[in-house]
């Protein structure tokens, strides 16, 4: 029988409760808090939109259904209104381009890199499996049976070197709430700052073959002297 | 007179998303396609400009009467071929050779030629 | 030609099979189309319940990886490729000469040879299940590197390759043939700005096809090349690239869900003003707002791949942005359609107004991941997987189902029951959201799409069985629909030309209109001249 997390008991995710607050997404990095604000802002404009706009139909279908016996006449045959046109045409633009602006920031925020980071990993999806190369220290690989665990210090910046030595994966921690492709022949990197403290599943996202499904990992979020003692027990 | 301006404009527009997206990403790829539909556009906008001119259409008349039409000749239209079906059938042994044996995509080729003589026949 | 074969002097159809198998008939080809794609979403549908019924638990065993992999690609290209777009091709096929006043396409054989093309296409696509490795198992996108490996997906993969060739080709002789016909073949005072948005809407989807597909058939051949002749084009350690595969698929790729959307938004925009009673509002605002998306959609195929962190993405960030601008537009001008109107709730109108209500939470969720910080999350996750089905399902399949009520009488001389519809649209309504809706949440909990088995964490299990359950519910809609055939074949009650007081020119002629169409036309001087006929005081009174 398939099983996700095979011989481990599963780590625990953001929607667990007791893991996180009760904050909406649940995020577990500092750049995390930037994504959530975007979801937060898109997430309340989008409803309002669906409100509206869902409003504006029912009201329609409601208040003009056509009685029974409705009779021959015809409703007034207005065809167009040319403020009403410009106005809902206008509106819209001016709120794209308001949500552009904030999520160009935002986004501009999280893929900053920093100058100096902390720690770096060297990080290689395959066929199904990762390998995490600390800079200068271990290399902890798992696949599908005996997936791998990395180990990050709270509050400090990890930077995060990701390839692929076969085709494309993805390196995902939905807790926070961030992926980014792992692609044969390129390298690309970005940084990690977690502001919680706890072991977060993630997964590959990007179909990769047969095992796809059981590809994943988890990331333990340990205080900065226990990182310290645990990467001196790991030296290479 | 708005078939071709829609070409003309998309055109225009091809080029103009060309341009903007060269000058923002400088990424080729996608520069290459967008410059390759600015070229589709422009080629068929081209070649109707040049098909307009002896193109004098009832439908583009706003107080045009139906009777207008009356007598012309639109053309003919076959109901039946078997042409289509055998065609369809000769492209996809193409195909299907190019996977599984050279000897049936062969036979494809054969059979698509011939085919195409047949059409080009008809159509006289 | 011999005299024999030109259709002029053969009135009368033969009605037997080899009369359709040779058919050049516009109306014939489209509803061989349609039925066609109707058959493959059956396929679709079936293979869907097969996925939902995997995931209700999870580590469910219903099936294993290999064959889920068959089945979500199998799924996801039948559904695209061979059914929601090839359906409006269909549709287009059936009704564009109609609405123009034309006695046929401009090219019939070339029609009928598309039409072929496209059934041998599917056929070859599914074809590959025959074989010892199974069908296709890469997704229908087929993303190379993984797609070029030669383990683990074999005969099918090439077969995949062919079929979705074979069926682009077959659609971009399709698009040929409808701009050319709408160009050229409209009747005296048909002009284009009096063309009913359906076929303007079919006249902006096929540009598009005509922009996008040649880079997917530009694709499939290096693809092939790789696979088959040692090509080397996608792969990165003989100087190929392996995002090359995606920058060609995507600028395909969005394009082609706007193929899907834009004919049924045509639909719509036939249907709302008939049980509205009202004309269509802002008709130059809804084809101006078909080409501003079919524009903007040639420039936001990165919006895929916002994760590779190789592309420019607040570019792709804001043209994505931008399209909901004419999006809104269109939707303004159904709200206006049926303002003050005298709306009645016949089963098309019920599917329409369903899909205004699905398709706006798709094209919700579509702003929220086109912005780069949400799709970081939402990327390859079941957020994902609800927003597009919301846009395809929500959206395209309930107004493929309107589309079917409301002209099934013009090609069958017959009404749908209005009993079984409104069962039909209830069922599919409740069942796509209970089935889609909590995929959100799945998203955002971290399961990731084209998964065979999820770990029994948080919510997962419990989202997972109510999507699941939901799906059973779809598929009951599905069978009402199929018991509604059925029995009002068997009634054979005949309708007039015109049973819903309609518009445009189809509902001028027999219901199934005669060989060529037209004895007689009104005269036409809006976008409306059925109606203007009937209604001359009316007319007289209605701006134009």
């Amino acid at each position: 029988m398939a099983r996700a997390y095979p011989g481990s008991s599963p780590p625990k995710t953001g929607y667990e409760p007791g893991v996180h607050g009760q904050t909406w997404p649940a995020t577990a990095t500092a750049q995390a808090s930037v994504l959530a604000s975007d979801w937060v802002l898109f997430t309340i404009v989008g409803l309002a939109v669906v409100v509206l706009v869902w409003g504006l139909i029912l009201f329609a279908v409601t208040r003009w259904r056509r009685r029974d016996g409705g009779g021959d006449e015809f409703p007034p045959q207005f065809r167009t209104n040319n403020p009403l046109e410009i106005a809902w045409t206008v509106a819209p633009l001016i709120l794209v381009c308001a949500l552009f602006a904030y999520t160009y920031r935002a986004e501009a925020d999280v893929e900053n890199l920093a100058p100096h980071p902390d720690v770096t990993i060297h990080v290689q999806g395959y066929m199904w499996g990762w390998r995490f190369g600390y800079a200068g220290g271990t290399t902890l690989e798992g696949s599908a049976l005996a997936p791998p665990e990395m180990v990050i210090p709270l509050g400090e910046t990890t930077r995060i070197e990701l390839t692929s030595s076969d085709v494309n994966h993805a390196f995902w921690v939905p807790d926070f709430l961030f992926k980014r492709d792992a692609i044969p022949g390129r390298a690309t990197a970005f940084d990690l700052r977690p502001s919680k403290l706890g072991t977060f599943a993630g997964r590959c996202a990007e179909f990769c073959g047969l095992n796809h499904a059981l590809m994943s990992f988890s990331v333990r979020v340990v205080p900065p002297e226990d990182y310290a003692r645990w990467r001196g027990r790991n030296a290479r | 007179m708005t078939g071709l301006r829609l070409f003309i404009s998309s055109a225009v527009f091809a080029v103009a998303i060309a341009t903007a997206y060269w000058s923002i990403a400088h990424e080729i790829v996608g520069t290459f396609l967008l410059a390759f539909m600015a070229f589709a556009l422009t080629f068929v906008a081209g070649y109707m400009i040049v098909a307009e001119r002896e193109a004098d259409l009832a439908g583009d008349l706003t107080d045009a009467r139906v009777a207008d039409a009356a007598g012309e000749l639109v053309g003919t239209y076959s109901t039946r071929s078997p042409l289509p079906l055998w065609t369809a059938l000769a492209i996809t042994c193409v195909g299907l050779g190019l996977v599984v044996s050279p000897a049936v995509a062969a036979l494809g080729v054969i059979a698509v030629l011939v085919l195409g003589a047949f059409f080009i026949v008809q159509s006289r | 030609m011999s005299a024999a074969e030109r259709g002029a002097l053969e009135p009368v159809q033969r009605n037997d099979l080899l009369g359709w198998l040779t058919t050049t008939d516009h109306k014939r080809i489209g509803i061989l189309y349609l039925t066609t794609s109707l058959g493959y979403f059956l396929v679709a549908g079936a293979l869907a319940i097969v996925i939902r019924t995997q995931l209700a638990r999870p580590d469910n065993t219903v099936v294993g990886a290999h064959a889920f992999a068959q089945l979500f690609t199998l799924h996801g290209t039948a559904m695209i490729f061979l059914f929601v777009a090839p359906f409006a091709l269909g549709l287009a096929n059936f009704l564009i000469p109609l609405q123009i006043g034309a006695p046929d396409m401009a090219f019939p054989r070339l029609n009928a040879t598309s039409y072929w093309l496209f059934l041998f296409g599917g056929l070859v696509i599914f074809a590959g299940a025959a074989s010892s490795e199974g069908a296709a198992a890469t997704g229908w996108t087929a993303y190379a590197p993984l797609s070029v490996l030669k383990e683990g997906t074999g005969l099918g993969q090439d077969l995949w390759i062919v079929g979705v060739f074979l069926v682009s080709v077959a659609t971009i002789l399709t698009s040929i043939n409808f701009v050319t016909t709408v160009f050229i073949y409209r009747a005296p005072g048909m002009t284009m700005w009096r063309i009913p948005v359906f076929t303007w809407e079919m006249v902006a989807t096929s540009l598009l096809i005509f922009m996008a597909f040649p880079a997917l058939a530009a694709d499939l051949l290096l693809l092939f090349v790789d696979r088959n002749l040692g090509g080397h084009a996608f792969d990165p350690n003989a100087g190929g690239s392996a995002l090359l595969w995606q920058h060609l698929f995507w600028f395909f790729g969005h394009p082609e869900v706007y193929v899907m959307i834009l004919p049924y938004f045509g639909v719509i925009s036939e249907i709302i003003p008939v049980f509205s009673r009202k004309p269509i509002f802002g008709y130059s605002g809804l084809v101006l707002s078909a080409f501003a998306i079919a524009g903007l959609s040639m420039g936001v195929w990165a919006h895929h791949m916002f994760t590779t962190g190789a592309v420019n993405n607040p570019f792709f960030s804001f043209v994505s942005f931008l399209i909901a601008v004419p999006t809104g537009v269109k939707f303004f001008n159904w709200i206006a359609t049926m303002w003050r109107g005298s709306i009645s709730f016949a089963t098309p109108m019920l599917f329409s107004i369903g899909f205004l209500l699905n398709f706006l939470l798709g094209g919700v969720t579509g702003v929220m991941v086109a912005s780069p910080p949400i799709d970081f999350q939402a990327q390859d996750s079941y957020f994902v997987v609800a927003h597009m089905h919301y846009v395809l399902g929500g959206g395209s399949l309930f107004a493929i189902f309107a589309a079917l009520f409301f002209w099934w009488p013009k090609m069958f001389g017959v009404k749908l029951g209005e009993g079984l519809g409104k069962l039909c649209f209830w069922l599919l309504f409740v069942g796509f959201n209970v089935t889609f809706f909590p995929m959100h949440f799945m998203g955002l909990d971290g399961m990731p799409r084209r998964v065979f088995t999820y770990a029994n964490l948080g919510q997962l299990p419990l989202l997972n069985l109510i999507a699941t359950a939901g799906s059973y519910v779809m598929l009951a809609g599905v069978i009402a629909f199929a018991a509604n055939v059925i029995v009002s074949t068997r009634k054979r009650e005949p309708v007039g030309p015109d049973p819903w007081g309609a518009n445009s020119l189809e509902w001028w002629t027999s219901s199934p209109p005669p060989e060529h169409n037209f004895h007689s036309l009104p005269p036409i001087r809006s976008e409306r001249p059925v109606f203007d006929a009937k209604h001359p005081d009316v007319a007289a009174r209605t701006p134009r």
